[in-house]
């Protein structure tokens, strides 16, 4: 393909580096365009649920459904059905989780911003993180921690043989896997979804700057690029969705007597 | 129920990943110590071997 373009310097391959951005002001490291939309997302959701909560009426507004409609998601569908009884007192936590967490991943693909902040691998960890810390914070208060971790470790109805092979295991998915798989899941998703994203769209850029074969080639390089969008804003909507759904049965797993 | 599917989809993975990496992990540093390269497969076998046991035990018994 090379051979064919005319003009000098070959195609650059969208890779990691286009992940690294420079800081928007200054020479610090704190100003950088990932960091910016996080804190443009916290602005957006809460000026969003202020609003459309905020006159609240029994005939609800377009806004103020819109606004309902989200919360009783993750109230119904996530809270209530994936933990039980109990559920009320996460429902803010998992709310914040959702939102901002889907706020951040539709930066992606909308016009301007187009940056997923998730695809940093450092903003899902603490998200993990925070949830760390409260299944095992939930566990450990609900059943007492030698119960928790009892129970965690040691099976009902395994032989005793069986622990040396199996407790570490149980140990390992409990304490490292788990927390680890779910940030990196979301940042696999985001980094490959946005990278996918950047290759057709800078490639049929670059084929638009060829002869003219290639020129007639690239409205589909643009074509597959737009159809990509769309299936970016699934992923997007179902890796927030995802990350929520397993922090709510994280939660009810250490919640639950029996796991 | 589809939540519960994809939950057990989950902590399956995390199940093979974790014994993969445990056993796996314990057999690649006794053949870096004792200079042997059969340690690794065996921990691996031992460790896939134990992450469908447990698997079978929290999903299978039922």
């Amino acid at each position: 393909m090379r051979v064919l373009l005319r003009s000098g310097e070959g195609f650059v391959p969208p890779s990691s580096n286009d992940f690294e951005l420079p800081p928007i002001f200054g020479d610090n490291a704190y100003t950088t365009k990932p960091i910016l939309l996080v804190f443009l997302s916290v602005i957006l959701i809460s000026v969003f649920f202020i609003i459309s909560s905020r006159k609240a009426a029994v005939v609800p507004s377009k806004l103020q459904f819109a606004g309902e409609s989200i919360y009783s998601f993750v109230r119904n569908d996530l809270a209530k059905d994936v933990i039980g009884h109990d559920f009320l007192r996460f429902v803010p936590y998992l709310f914040t989780l959702f939102t901002f967490i889907l706020v951040n991943n539709l930066f992606g693909i909308i016009p301007l911003l187009q940056f997923p902040s998730m695809s940093r691998v450092s903003f899902p960890y603490v998200l993990a993180m925070t949830i760390y810390i409260v299944f095992h914070y939930v566990g450990i208060r609900k059943q007492g921690a030698l119960k928790y971790f009892k129970e965690i470790m040691f099976m009902p109805g395994v032989p005793k043989a069986a622990y040396i092979l199996i407790t570490p295991l149980e140990i390992l998915t409990f304490f490292v896997v788990r927390p680890l798989t779910l940030a990196l899941r979301l940042f696999a998703n985001m980094f490959a979804g946005h990278l996918l994203l950047l290759v057709f769209i800078l490639g049929g850029d670059h084929l638009l700057q060829g002869v003219i074969g290639l020129k007639l080639i690239s409205p589909f390089a643009f074509g597959i690029g737009i159809a990509l969008t769309f299936f970016e804003f699934m992923v997007q909507c179902l890796q927030a969705y995802i990350f929520t759904l397993l922090a709510a049965l994280y939660i009810a797993g250490a919640l639950a007597d029996e796991h | 129920m589809a939540k519960r599917e994809e939950s057990a989809m989950w902590s399956i993975f995390g199940y093979l990943l974790s014994g993969l990496l445990f056993w796996g992990g314990i057999g690649f540093g006794l053949d870096k110590w004792l200079n042997t390269s059969y340690f690794t497969l065996i921990g691996l076998l031992v460790g896939i071997s134990g992450a469908i046991y447990l698997v079978w035990l929290r999903f299978g018994r039922e």
